[in-house]
């Protein structure tokens, strides 16, 4: 009987998650090390979801729950939400990253000029199977050949030229402002319409998958914007903080961050570009390409549905989203029984009914 | 939260916005109900965590255990000795009484959804008490199907102000929300939103006037382990075709096995009684549609 079972339930659910971690075999550290150094790409897109910039507890995560990407996220966030804010870190401005990847599209050259950085986007997809072969020698490591003159390290932006030459609005006057004030979705709800900060905050913690579905769509033809990107960056950015004591700015330590800017012409009605924006900590490009465009997309004077702002930063919430989808596992046989109960009263009432041809006869 | 929750029972029905964090529990499971049992539970309380009736459920069993590691509260699965209970798409069969909280978890809190998906557009109509799509959405029903169509989650009129979905209980557990004793609290953790249906408070589904609102039926239907009629029952399919009954409410059936066994238990007052009366005489109309 039930209060048996209770129990018994019970030592299921442990034997379950035994069986889990038996199959995954054993974890140690130096797994969690190796997952860390070789996959930073993953680890940004799982911290950048995760809106918790912290590789080691990333890779942890990842390895903690097998690789399944979603609950990796679910595991950070989840953890993130018991720590206490210590600090606001003090805003800066895109060029005063360490920028490592530049690039426009929109120009063959820009000032500061293109800069391909670390990048697979030239490389061959060839599977180099000859790693698989314990009995050859690893290849040897090639050094990187210095440049004779150094990249700059920060670029000016291309919209600064674009606004000299009148093509872009001015960028809105920000007057200073309290960040405590800055609206923020880890701490209160969003409504739509929502507040472009908020806005903005969702996109650089949404499921990567997700916006580039509906971002693709776009692309594709269910979108009004023929995307040119601007400017994609890859950087490192200090993060600034007050010494409480002094006041005095200090860099607590750097992270990885993406940019992405969109523009397209006659938006709004304009004679002018429009620009979409996006940004997202980790190196993320496919992430932020997506995300900028479905910027642009939802302040179009009449989106596609698909394209709506609601209806995108709603669907792409990774862990709302998987969460949901995985919760159909749980029974539902008496919400089912409900449905049976009024689907049974519609058979027997359209038996009783009389069909309407016999009743004009 | 406490604060969004006494926002929530002054204002019976109204959906209050709320931060909802991220819990080492997958969004979409409980995290709403879980929130609101967290931030009320104390050290003199003893709580009793459910998902459709069953408290063996691997769900209810993983949330219990959960709330039991973080808090070290007591549990039960006998809804009388509860002061709190959580639970997922059902009402236990016994009363609840006076000073009892009972936590619904919420999986999509906008009762006007099938009807205005733009969630900011359905606030505009709350805000108006405009429920005339509602309305219509019924009537169409009728006249498509010849009865209501909907199944649990049947939409409530909660004093006389705001439309309020009761989570997806099934239609029989709907009128228990009537003039209750207990507190109901009901949380959706991933849509952010929580409302309540303080104690006494008037609590009815729509309905039009000639054709009622009705529970599901539970006619011959008999709980193949304790004997019982007119509860809740799960429809269990077997092999040869036939099908057998058994008590949605594991709590109560416990204690009905147990009595059955010569064990002395407390079974308290049910909602419905043995001949299938509601205890709120009148609420539910007599059946007046030709079927």
């Amino acid at each position: 009987m039930a209060y048996v079972a209770t129990r018994g339930g019970e030592q299921a659910m442990r034997h379950a998650e035994q069986f889990f971690r038996t199959l995954n075999g054993p974890v140690d550290t130096a797994c969690i090390r190796l997952i860390q150094r070789h996959m930073p790409y993953l680890i940004d897109r799982i911290m950048g979801e995760a809106s918790l910039y912290a590789p080691e507890l990333a890779a942890l995560a990842l390895v903690q729950t097998g690789g399944d990407l979603y609950e990796a996220v679910l595991l950070l966030r989840a953890y993130r939400s018991t720590q206490p804010r210590l600090a606001y870190a003090i805003p800066i401005e895109s060029e005063q990253t360490l920028t490592v990847r530049r690039i426009s599209a929109a120009f063959q050259d820009v000032p500061g000029g293109q800069m391909l950085g670390p990048t697979l986007d030239y490389s061959h997809r060839l599977l180099q199977t000859e790693l698989l072969d314990p009995t050859q020698a690893p290849p040897p490591r090639v050094p990187m050949p210095e440049a004779d003159t150094a990249a700059p390290r920060h670029y000016q932006p291309v919209t600064t030229w674009q606004r000299l030459n009148g093509l872009l609005d001015a960028a809105p006057e920000h007057p200073p402002c309290d960040p405590v004030d800055i609206p923020d979705v880890t701490r209160q709800p969003v409504t739509f319409p929502a507040p472009r900060a908020q806005r903005l905050q969702l996109l650089a913690r949404a499921d990567t998958g997700g916006l580039l579905t509906l971002g693709y769509a776009g692309m594709n033809g269910y979108g009004i914007t023929h995307p040119t990107v601007n400017e994609l960056c890859l950087a490192y950015a200090d993060v600034y903080l007050r010494n409480p004591l002094t006041g005095t700015p200090f860099s607590a330590g750097r992270v990885r961050i993406s940019q992405a800017e969109i523009v397209t012409p006659f938006r709004g009605g304009e004679a002018q570009l429009g620009l979409g924006f996006a940004a997202t900590m980790g190196w993320n490009e496919v992430k932020v390409i997506a995300a900028a465009m479905l910027d642009l997309e939802m302040d179009g004077p009449d989106p596609h549905p698909a394209h709506q702002e609601a209806f995108v930063l709603t669907h792409t919430e990774a862990v709302e989203a998987s969460g949901f989808c995985i919760h159909y596992k749980l029974p539902h046989y008496v919400t089912f029984q409900s449905n049976l109960d009024s689907l049974r009263r519609a058979q027997t009432q359209a038996s009783h009914r009389v069909p309407a041809t016999e009743q004009n006869e | 939260m406490r604060r969004r929750l006494l926002k929530a029972v002054a204002l019976p029905g109204y959906q209050v916005p709320y931060a909802s964090r991220e819990l080492p529990i997958a969004r979409g499971w409980g995290t709403g109900g879980l929130q609101v049992t967290l931030s009320l539970v104390g050290p003199c309380d003893c709580i009793k965590v459910i998902d459709q009736g069953a408290d063996d459920s691997v769900n209810a069993a993983n949330l219990r255990r959960f709330i039991a590691r973080m808090t070290g509260v007591e549990t039960t699965t006998d809804a009388l000795q509860a002061t709190l209970i959580q639970s997922r798409h059902r009402i236990p069969e016994e009363r609840l009484r006076e000073g009892q909280i009972l936590v619904l978890q919420v999986p999509s809190p906008e009762p006007l959804l099938p009807v205005q998906p733009d969630l900011a557009k359905a606030r505009e109509m709350h805000a108006d008490a405009d429920y005339a799509l509602m309305w219509l959405s019924l009537y169409e029903q009728l006249v498509q199907y010849g009865t209501f169509t909907t199944g649990a989650e049947y939409p409530v009129l909660v004093h006389g102000r705001y439309l309020m979905s009761p989570s997806p209980i099934p239609r029989w557990d709907t009128p228990m929300l009537h003039q209750a004793a207990h507190v109901t609290l009901l949380a959706a953790g991933r849509e952010k939103r929580l409302y309540a249906v303080p104690p006494y408070t008037d609590v009815y589904p729509l309905e039009f006037e000639d054709v009622h609102f009705r529970v599901e039926s539970q006619q011959g239907r008999v709980c193949y382990q304790t004997g019982a009629r007119h509860k809740l029952m799960n429809e269990l399919p077997q092999p040869d075709g036939q099908v057998r009954y058994q008590l949605s409410d594991s709590g109560y059936a416990t204690k009905l096995w147990q009595h059955q066994q010569g064990d002395t238990v407390t079974i308290g007052a049910t909602y419905y009684d043995d001949a299938g009366n509601f205890y709120h005489r009148g609420y539910l109309k007599p059946d007046t549609d030709p079927a």
